[in-house]
């Protein structure tokens, strides 16, 4: 493994990290809002990995202003490509975590705890 | 056990991904391929086929129209969800009535959010919405942040106080404007006869052209913008309670 290379992708690396992070907390926590905070851990990690893909050294932000010209503009623009793709991903993102939370709203309701392993083990009442 | 056999796998996971960022260009390059192949066409024609200043809304308005139109879907869903699991907050047993934990938020937070709000809102629709085309911003963002104002709003004086001012009858029509905005401007595009959601219309040139293609963005970007707020809005005063939960009489305690 070339840990050089590594610490030069440090955003890439971070985002790795995020996402086990996030996995572990979905696989062990036994607190179902606890599982929703990892997942969304590992969303937030998806969406700081997919807009590093984009940046650039000194970049600026791709709005036409002025003299706006291509050629040099390529080089120096962020990549508006990503930025659009994680603006959807944030807004699905917030919609299944706040249908996932009134989920578990109604199972707070109808068992009186979040921990997954003991609802699964008590009889329906 | 569960915990070794997890983190077993999770090292596994992460010595592959690690691999793999060993393997990938260097960020911050200037000449990976995603910079060299799709972003030049969209930074050169963006501006006169997305028609905003703003590339990415263009991006998300026009090259990748009809994916956000389904991004708009998928939050009105989900408040579909929302309101079919928790029903609205007019009903249900204990969220019409005065806040019953008789807590007020101090006198600090209160002055504070009655200052703000105001000027969260300026910010969201005047900069955000109205000048997203032309600034960083756009409709979703806007949208994020009105919702947001309504909740601090909604933390700082409680759920009675703000479903007064924003009852549910003011809500219901305005969240469905995202759609609404989005299918509307669509089909002007199929009743000029070319495809849905074209914003330069046929027969129209010039600078008139231009000015109905900004309208059009402008109204979506507006009823994104207000009605992903509003469905906030609405999922937060759903979920919201003000005392502890109450079973129904009818589920005995477990």
């Amino acid at each position: 493994m070339n840990f050089g290379r590594i610490f030069h992708n440090l955003n890439y690396a971070v985002s790795a990290l995020l996402f086990l992070i996030g996995l572990y907390t979905v696989a062990v926590k036994p607190n179902l809002i606890k599982k929703l905070i990892g997942l969304n851990i590992m969303e937030t990690s998806v969406f700081l990995f997919i807009v590093s893909v984009g940046m650039v050294d000194e970049g600026v932000a791709p709005i036409v202003t002025g003299g706006y010209k291509a050629a040099e503009a390529v080089g120096r623009v962020v990549n508006p490509i990503p930025q659009a793709l994680i603006l959807t991903g944030i807004v699905v993102a917030v919609s299944t975590t706040a249908v996932a939370l009134s989920l578990c709203l109604k199972i707070y309701e109808r068992y009186g705890i979040l921990n997954a392993t003991e609802i699964l083990g008590r009889e329906e009442p | 056990m569960r915990r070794v056999a997890v983190i077993g796998v999770l090292l596994i996971i992460g010595a592959m991904l690690f691999y793999a960022i060993g393997k990938m260009p260097p960020m911050n390059s200037r000449n990976t391929p995603d910079k060299t192949h799709v972003v030049p066409r969209y930074l050169e024609k963006g501006e006169e086929e997305g028609g905003a200043r703003n590339i990415i809304t263009g991006v998300i308005l026009n090259y990748r129209g009809y994916d956000t139109m389904g991004e708009v879907t998928v939050i009105f869903s989900a408040l579909c969800a929302v309101v079919a699991l928790l029903d609205r907050e007019k009903r249900g047993l204990s969220r019409s009535g005065p806040d019953a934990s008789g807590v007020r938020s101090s006198i600090i937070v209160r002055t504070v959010v009655r200052f703000a709000f105001p000027v969260i809102l300026f910010f969201a629709v005047a900069y955000m919405m109205l000048h997203g085309e032309a600034s960083p911003g756009g409709g979703f963002q806007g949208g994020a942040i009105l919702g947001a104002s309504v909740i601090v709003f909604t933390l700082a004086f409680g759920l009675p106080e703000s479903t007064r001012r924003m009852p549910l009858k003011v809500r219901t029509p305005l969240e469905s404007t995202a759609m609404i905005g989005f299918l509307s401007m669509g089909f002007i595009g199929i009743a000029y006869g070319v495809n849905f959601l074209t914003y330069l219309l046929p027969g129209v040139h010039g600078t008139i052209a231009q000015t109905i293609r900004n309208l059009m963005i402008t109204v979506i970007e507006l009823g994104i913008g207000i009605g992903g707020g509003i469905i906030f809005i609405s999922i937060v005063f759903a979920m919201m309670r003000e005392d502890k939960f109450e079973l129904r009489p009818d589920i005995p305690q477990p």
